[in-house]
């Protein structure tokens, strides 16, 4: 198994390297470049070229990514183009708090509340509870998540007062925000949970485990949920990195000064190392996610080898 | 399964590999047990009433757009902003296009996307899954990396790039979400495999002289199924959305043709002042996710071998 | 194995808090109470509580290009004019200007009594310092164009080809500014208000090089403002400048500026009284309009179809003057813009100057008039000489007003023409970038001045010709605009202005004019004086009071 996790860590940085290598190279493909407004898209050709100049950037491609991996093993990720000359390591951190906060909020509240409807599904199988329990899922998936956000600050924080309806300045500002993300969360989770276990309560080794009277709570626990924690774990993966890294409309709706729009902004604007700054941090996170996924499959089902086909 | 249903008869008793070439005669079953779950879907209401619905719609979309003198791109602007009224049954946007014409017009594309995305996520997100998980070990890690390389890279990167390089359209669009469309599924099936693989039904198949393709078509997908159809409840509507935002930055659709993903976005612009604009529209993609997803489940119901009814 | 995984699951966890504990302190000492944050309770009585609509992203006033900056910084900072209330400069640092007969140099006396917001003077030599370092390569940014198209061996100073010394700029005493500019220029005073026209104290700049203007001790302030605190994605607040030569005339103890991209959002907090000042929407306007708050206001900026006389059917002028005459612009304002803009008749704002205190527009009058009849001659006489019946496109950048006003056009020549016009969309710099390869026929295209002239429009379509103007060459044009830069008689001077006008729009059809922009918007009845200058530093709070 340490072997299998040194390969996977070999390969992770070998990954990462690939991602932003690929990313570079296709970034600089990208029309345009970060001085592209209206008043320097008029410029003349020459102008354009001594600024772009005054940043390096008629230098080869090849060249400049050079540059630019040097200065990452340097710990420097460079300066924003677009926040003109901020290091954007600053900008970064100074901006995943807000949205790191709000993903974390999400995720453990849209989990709580996905498992415990996806339960009660399970268990009274196509009730009242069971068609509910999918209506809030089914809705929770085909409206997008800015329609609640609106809705929410529209009557909870405008109607009713009762929560702030935007900005980012006390903990109450966090509540509408996360419950507008944490209800894909709910979603999710509910769905997966419900057929995980509809599947498992079937599986001869429940029946073993009831007719050598082990009570229903034990089974639930130690049997079922174990087992259709896989298939949750793997979707949820990918949507805890995207939680953490920021909703663009989320907070573009509650005006939160958060790194979810530094993902679609940096790339419309240009702003190369930002973008870089971005996907790294990004494909970081994930990469490291779908290596703990991947182990806790083990730890859940100890029968699961990941290491071999042959030898399982 | 209960025990009235179980045909026993000579055949049961048979040597089961006494000739290699009888195979087949192993599946021969299935054919009844196929029939079985038509049976069985007809008994689960809910998913009969959604077969009913999901046809109402598609009719809908065939014929919604004639039913009225409208088309999806006549504009009036004398009539812009009306709310729903006899002269425009769900009422007219800021240029004065009918919305019912378009919301049905907007259905047939949404409904196009869907399939597209289910067929895309089926046909790569399962085969990829399935090699990655049955082969395990060196493949695996290699599948795997590709994987989390194409989610790594900024995906907007990559469809502005097809931008400069490709017409606007339906195929543009069809390939913006080949590129990461069936990551998910992918990651589920290779997940379920890695469960299924230990089980002892597999292991005898093995043992039994089975290849690898008989395993996964015979075994791991037929298990997997009811988490597939799941996972495609969410690949749906998150690809009619995707298709909504790609027509908004230039690679789908171009004005006037609109989508349901489109209709809501727009109709989310205008929601505090003309709010049948988002309501509309947003129902029709309601009653289809939910027709779509009870039907997903009286189909794992009816499929899963493994249900007692 | 399993303790392994253990501590690295905890170590992540411990990251994860640790990041959110450090914001949550920074929240902590902002000072917002947590309690009775909801509702409008926040909002103090000496506050004016505005919004921008993007980040607001750098306030080194050297540098920066972006127009949000452009309004805080005039509002912490001022140069030798300020414009008043309506939009005419005035003098500010400066107490008096001296125009040489020529009209090429100006000897500016600064007033007494200015000061930093550290104490220091303003001098003379604060400008030449901010000038040159705005002219110089190594801190300038992009805007540099500004300063150097006027200032005596401003290019020649950027590419290195002249010292420092021989620019145009000196200060021979503390209080005596003098300027040498190319060609005689009647609206310069009216671009000393502008943001890259400010002086810049050097020793400060020095000491801060790397970070100038990042936070609010990063910059010293001679403006009616200073800068309290600046998060670019959160916002700005603003504290009256106690230094300030004119202090007496600022009202507004506090200003608190939000970044708000979303225009619900926005609205919302005006309706819940947490904002003295929205801009609305098209889709709200009609709910709106009669209320006493609302208001619109226009910008100098036009919208236009710019077509591309490379292209191979759009070369033909009968074509391109059928499509500029099928459509009713007045329409497009009313029912889909439906947000201030106003249909326009021409290329230049109306409220632009013109000569003798008549503005441009007045004097020029209607140059295109949707005319459907002619419109329809003018198609088939164009498809003769072509031969053949065009397919079209038009490019337009995915931006929802951009994308509306293209499907407007696509359904009115559709209607009046009877032709199917195809839309491609690109994002912005894909737009930009496909024009500059003459790689389309016509595109939605738009121009916001840079001064109160309109020369600032009408000298973009000069020799040589380039694929992002339309490949437009016009000898007649050319001799125009020459004259026009070197006439001293403002009325003959304006008399090219209007022909070059008249050759762009009607003779020659390179463009189509759609609308000049404007805003609708919401404004606390209490809240007087909130200036938008058309163009320069946009918003202006100096005048601005609250009852």
């Amino acid at each position: 198994m340490q072997k299998y996790i040194l390969v996977r860590l070999f390969n992770i940085v070998a990954t990462l390297f690939v991602i932003s290598t690929l990313t570079f190279f296709l970034m600089k493909q990208l029309p345009g470049s970060p001085f592209d407004e209206e008043k320097l898209a008029a410029l003349p050709d020459e102008v354009r070229t001594q600024i772009y100049d005054q940043y390096g950037l008629n230098a080869p491609v090849w060249h400049q990514y050079v540059n630019y991996l040097g200065n990452l093993l340097k710990g420097d990720m460079g300066l924003s183009f677009y926040y003109q000359d901020r290091p954007v390591s600053n900008i970064i951190v100074d901006r995943i708090g807000p949205s790191a906060l709000l993903g974390i909020q999400a995720l453990i509240i849209g989990t709580a509340v996905g498992l415990i409807l996806g339960l009660i599904a399970a268990f009274k199988h196509n009730s009242m509870w069971d068609y509910i329990t999918m209506l809030i899922a089914v809705l929770g998936i085909s409206i997008p998540n800015f329609v609640f956000a609106a809705l929410l600050q529209y009557f909870v924080g405008l109607k009713w007062g009762v929560l702030p309806i935007a900005y980012w300045e006390s903990y109450q500002s966090t509540i509408l925000p996360t419950i507008a993300l944490a209800i894909g969360v709910v979603a999710v989770v509910a769905r997966f949970t419900r057929n995980e276990m509809l599947e498992v309560l079937g599986q001869d080794y429940i029946m073993t485990a009831k007719a050598k009277g082990l009570s229903s709570r034990n089974i639930i626990i130690h049997h079922a949920v174990r087992n259709a924690m896989i298939p949750v774990l793997t979707v949820l993966g990918p949507v805890v990195v995207s939680l953490i890294t920021g909703s663009l409309v989320i907070e573009q709706v509650f005006s939160i000064p958060g790194i979810g729009s530094l993902f679609v902004e940096s790339i419309k604007v240009n702003d190369y190392s930002m973008i870089m700054g971005v996907t790294l941090l990004f494909s970081v996170l994930f990469v490291f996610m779908v290596l703990i996924i991947d182990l806790l499959y083990g730890l859940i089902d100890p029968r699961i080898r990941l290491a071999g086909g042959k030898e399982g | 399964m209960s025990i009235e249903k179980v045909e026993i008869n000579d055949e049961s008793f048979q040597p089961v590999l006494s000739d290699p070439s009888d195979k087949e005669a192993l599946s021969g079953k299935e054919l009844v047990g196929w029939r079985n779950s038509w049976r069985r879907l007809k008994k689960n209401k809910g998913a009969f009433v959604s077969l009913f619905v999901l046809a109402f719609i598609v009719l809908l979309a065939i014929f919604g757009p004639h039913m009225n003198s409208y088309t999806y791109y006549q504009t009036d602007y004398s009539v812009s902003f009306q709310p729903p009224s006899s002269e425009h049954w769900l009422g007219t946007d800021k240029f004065g296009r009918d919305q019912w014409t378009r919301i049905w017009e907007g259905t047939r594309i949404s409904l196009y996307i869907a399939l597209l995305a289910a067929v895309l996520d089926l046909i790569i997100g399962v085969m990829f899954g399935a090699i990655s998980g049955v082969f395990g070990g060196k493949v695996d890690l290699v599948l795997q990396r590709i994987i989390d390389i194409l989610v790594g890279i900024p995906n907007l990167i990559v469809v502005i790039l097809l931008i400069l390089f490709m017409k606007p359209g339906i195929v543009t669009i069809s390939v913006a979400m080949v590129i990461t469309g069936w990551v998910n599924m992918a990651r589920l099936v290779r997940s379920q495999i890695f469960k299924l693989k230990t089980q002892e039904y597999v292991m005898a198949s093995q043992a039994l002289g089975a290849n690898v393709f008989r395993i996964i078509f015979k075994h791991f997908i037929p298990n997997s199924m009811s988490l597939i159809l799941v996972n495609l409840m969410f690949t749906i509507p998150s690809a009619i959305f995707t298709e909504a935002f790609l027509s908004f930055i230039g690679l789908g659709l171009q004005e006037p043709l609109a989508s349901l993903g489109v209709l809501i976005n727009d109709g989310f612009h205008a929601m505090q002042s003309h709010y049948y604009l988002l309501i509309f529209p947003s129902i029709v993609i309601v009653a289809l996710m939910v027709c779509f997803n009870l039907l997903a489940d009286g189909l794992r119901d009816a499929v899963d071998p493994k249900m007692k009814d | 194995m399993k303790k392994g995984l253990v501590v690295s699951f905890l170590l992540i966890v411990c990251l994860v808090l640790s990041a959110c504990n450090s914001f949550s302190s920074k929240d902590a000492s902002s000072g917002s109470g947590t309690e009775g944050t909801s509702g409008g309770s926040k909002k103090s009585d000496d506050t004016l509580n505005l919004y921008f609509d993007n980040d607001i992203p750098d306030l080194n006033p050297i540098k920066t290009t972006d127009s949000i900056s452009f309004s805080v910084l005039g509002n912490v900072m001022e140069g030798l004019y300020r414009l008043d209330e309506n939009n005419k400069p005035v003098p500010a640092m400066a107490k008096s200007v001296k125009v040489s007969d020529d009209g090429l140099t100006y000897t500016f006396t600064l007033r007494d009594g200015i000061k930093w917001s550290n104490g220091e003077p303003v001098t003379a030599q604060d400008f030449v310092d901010g000038w040159l370092l705005g002219m110089n390569p190594q801190t300038s940014g992009s805007y540099r164009f500004i300063l150097t198209d006027y200032i005596v061996n401003g290019e020649e100073y950027t590419n290195g080809k002249v010292k420092a010394d021989k620019v145009g700029v000196e200060a021979p005493d503390d209080k005596t500014f003098i300027v040498h500019i190319k060609k005689p220029t009647p609206y310069f005073l009216g671009l000393t208000t502008f943001e890259k026209y400010y002086p810049v104290n050097k020793a400060f700049f020095e000491k801060n090089k790397d970070d100038f203007g990042q936070s609010p001790d990063k910059l010293l302030y001679n403006g009616p403002y200073v800068l309290t605190d600046f998060n670019p994605a959160s916002g700005v607040t603003l504290k009256k400048n106690d230094q300030y030569w004119d202090k007496a005339n600022v009202n507004i103890p506090n200003i608190d500026i939000k970044v708000i991209k979303e225009a619900s959002t926005a609205l919302n907090l005006y309706n819940g009284g947490q904002l003295d000042y929205v801009n609305l929407s098209s889709e709200d306007v009609n709910n709106y309009k009669d209320k006493p708050e609302f208001g619109t206001q226009t910008n100098f900026r036009s919208y236009y179809v710019q077509f591309n006389l490379g292209d191979s059917v759009l070369k033909n002028k009968s074509l391109r003057q059928a499509l500029q005459l099928s459509y009713d612009p007045s329409t497009l304002e009313k029912v889909i813009l439906n947000n201030g803009s106003k249909a326009a008749s021409g290329l230049i704002p109306p409220g632009m100057e013109g000569v003798d205190g008549k503005s441009f527009r007045d004097l020029q009058g209607d140059v295109i008039k949707p005319d459907v009849a002619k419109a329809k001659d003018l198609w088939k006489e164009g498809i003769k000489e072509l031969g053949k019946t065009p397919k079209l496109q038009l490019l337009v950048s995915d931006d929802t007003v951009e994308k509306d006003t293209a499907t407007f056009l696509q359904s009115q020549w559709k209607k009046n023409l009877g032709i199917d016009v195809e839309l491609v969309t690109k994002p912005y710099s894909g737009r930009l970038d496909t024009m500059r390869a003459g790689d389309y026929q016509m595109a939605i295209s738009a121009w916001g001045a840079d001064y109160n002239d309109p020369m600032t429009y009408m000298d973009l379509w000069v020799s040589p010709a380039t694929p992002f103007r339309g490949s437009f060459s016009n000898k007649e044009y050319d001799q125009l605009i020459k004259d026009a830069k070197s006439q001293s008689d403002d009325t003959k001077r304006m008399n090219e202005l209007l022909k070059t006008e008249q050759i762009l729009l009607k003779d020659e059809a390179v463009l189509a004019p759609l609308y000049y922009q404007g805003q609708a918007y919401l404004q606390n009845p209490k809240v007087k004086g909130l200036v938008f200058h058309p163009w320069g530093n946009p918003w202006d709070y100096k005048y601005a009071t609250m009852d």
